[in-house]
């Protein structure tokens, strides 16, 4: 064993050696954004940029809103000593559930049917407790909405001293992540001159509060909704036809809405993986077709949301490559 | 007059808000036997329409429901088919 007669040493934070203290620094603000990358190939007309934000330190979009809201209830002292309960698809869960970790707070995760396996291993490495939600279960509700019901109900059960939801559906906190930090961080990046936003609808914070920032800047900039259709598989994004329009969504910034087949969703985002070297996910092939379909002036500067990577969707693209990049003998 | 149902296994609810028990039940129906019954307390008013909407997607059998003012008990056969 081993006396240690003095404190470990220590380094102090340097961003520009990337040395950091607590990987709750590596968070995105204005003056340290995720990166925003062309998309050289697949739509090499346009100016389309993506968003990468699977650069983030718990591995999409989410991290922004999961700090907002954590940081929103424990201001307001809402959280106490209970513990959280959140619907989720997954990315959302993923943040709190690195986040939680790191302040000693419980997080349990309802999660929709259909979630592919790799985020829910993932929920669980990282200590939160994760019910899988069937689509059949509200039979008398919106039947896609189970998991956000099953939530509301654990929050509310036991006379709400056990847990506290932070709802990312309904949670101002969620859109102001976006209208302090993701707004501006494109704003900057572009100098500018971005002239079309695109993202998916899901829990409406990025839509609401990216495009909120950027009509502030300048109300000609047109915001684009991407929505899949009813049955789609595309994880994390919501079709109004089978689920419930949030409370966060602010129909006041929406342009346009483009709706997305999962086939051309699932085919743009193997080109990124394969023609641009961009490892997104589904949602992101989504939102890169979309925008190629919109017709986008090519002198025109556009932004992507890229929410997360693939990596977690390795069971969904194992199914759809089939044979492809086996040994035909 | 209430039939003799030989119960396996109950499932108390009581306090809890839908789909809360349709969730905890299915979870107790998943690894019971076909044939065994769970009888279920539930207090959420919703559970009246919600459990047997349950039972019937399922493919069990509900065998008796006593309204008992604030509570309701359920006694549900499982089926073959999950």
């Amino acid at each position: 064993m081993i006396n240690r007669l003095t404190a470990p040493p220590q380094l102090t934070t340097d961003r520009s050696a990337q040395r950091y203290d607590d990987i709750r620094e590596l968070l995105p603000d204005v003056d340290h954004p995720t990166p925003l990358v062309r998309v050289n190939r697949v739509a090499a007309d346009l100016s389309l940029y993506l968003k990468l934000e699977w650069l983030n330190p718990f591995g999409s979009i989410k991290d922004r809103a999961a700090k907002y809201l954590l940081d929103g209830l424990r201001s307001r002292g809402e959280l106490g000593d209970r513990e959280l309960v959140e619907a989720s698809s997954g990315n959302t869960a993923i943040a709190l559930a690195a986040l939680a970790a790191l302040q000693g707070t419980r997080l349990t995760v309802t999660i929709p049917d259909g979630v592919p396996e790799e985020k829910k291993v993932v929920l669980r490495m990282l200590g939160a407790e994760v019910w899988e939600t069937p689509d059949d279960m509200c039979p008398v509700d919106h039947p896609k909405d189970g998991a956000i019901a099953l939530a509301r109900s654990l929050a509310a059960s036991e006379n709400g001293t056990k847990y506290v939801m932070p709802n990312q559906y309904e949670n101002p906190d969620n859109v102001l992540a976006h209208y302090e930090t993701t707004g501006p961080e494109i704003w900057r990046q572009t100098e500018g001159r971005v002239r079309v936003f695109l993202a998916g609808f899901g829990t409406c914070g990025t839509l609401t509060g990216v495009g909120r920032y950027l009509k502030e800047q300048d109300p000609t900039i047109k915001i684009v909704a991407i929505e899949p259709q009813k049955g789609h598989r595309l994880p994390g994004l919501k079709s109004f036809g089978e689920a419930k329009e949030p409370g966060n969504l602010d129909w006041s910034v929406i342009d346009d809405v483009v709706r997305v087949d999962d086939e051309p969703a699932y085919d743009m985002t193997k080109r990124l993986w394969r023609e641009d070297g961009l490892m997104v996910g589904p949602s992101t092939g989504a939102i890169v077709h979309a925008a190629v379909e919109y017709g986008l002036a090519p002198d025109e500067i556009a932004v992507g949301v890229s929410p997360d990577s693939g990596l977690k969707y390795t069971s969904y693209f194992a199914e759809l490559l089939g044979e492809d990049g086996l040994p035909q003998v | 007059m209430t039939t003799q149902i030989n119960v396996t296994e109950t499932l108390d609810t009581s306090g809890v808000l839908c789909p809360l028990p349709v969730y905890k039940a299915a979870l107790v129906l998943k690894r019971m036997e076909s044939g065994q019954v769970l009888e279920l307390t539930c207090t959420d008013p919703g559970s009246l329409e919600d459990i047997p909407a349950m039972a019937r997607q399922r493919g069990d059998r509900l065998l008796q429901t006593d309204n008992r003012g604030a509570t309701q008990v359920f006694w549900i056969e499982k089926g073959t088919t999950t």
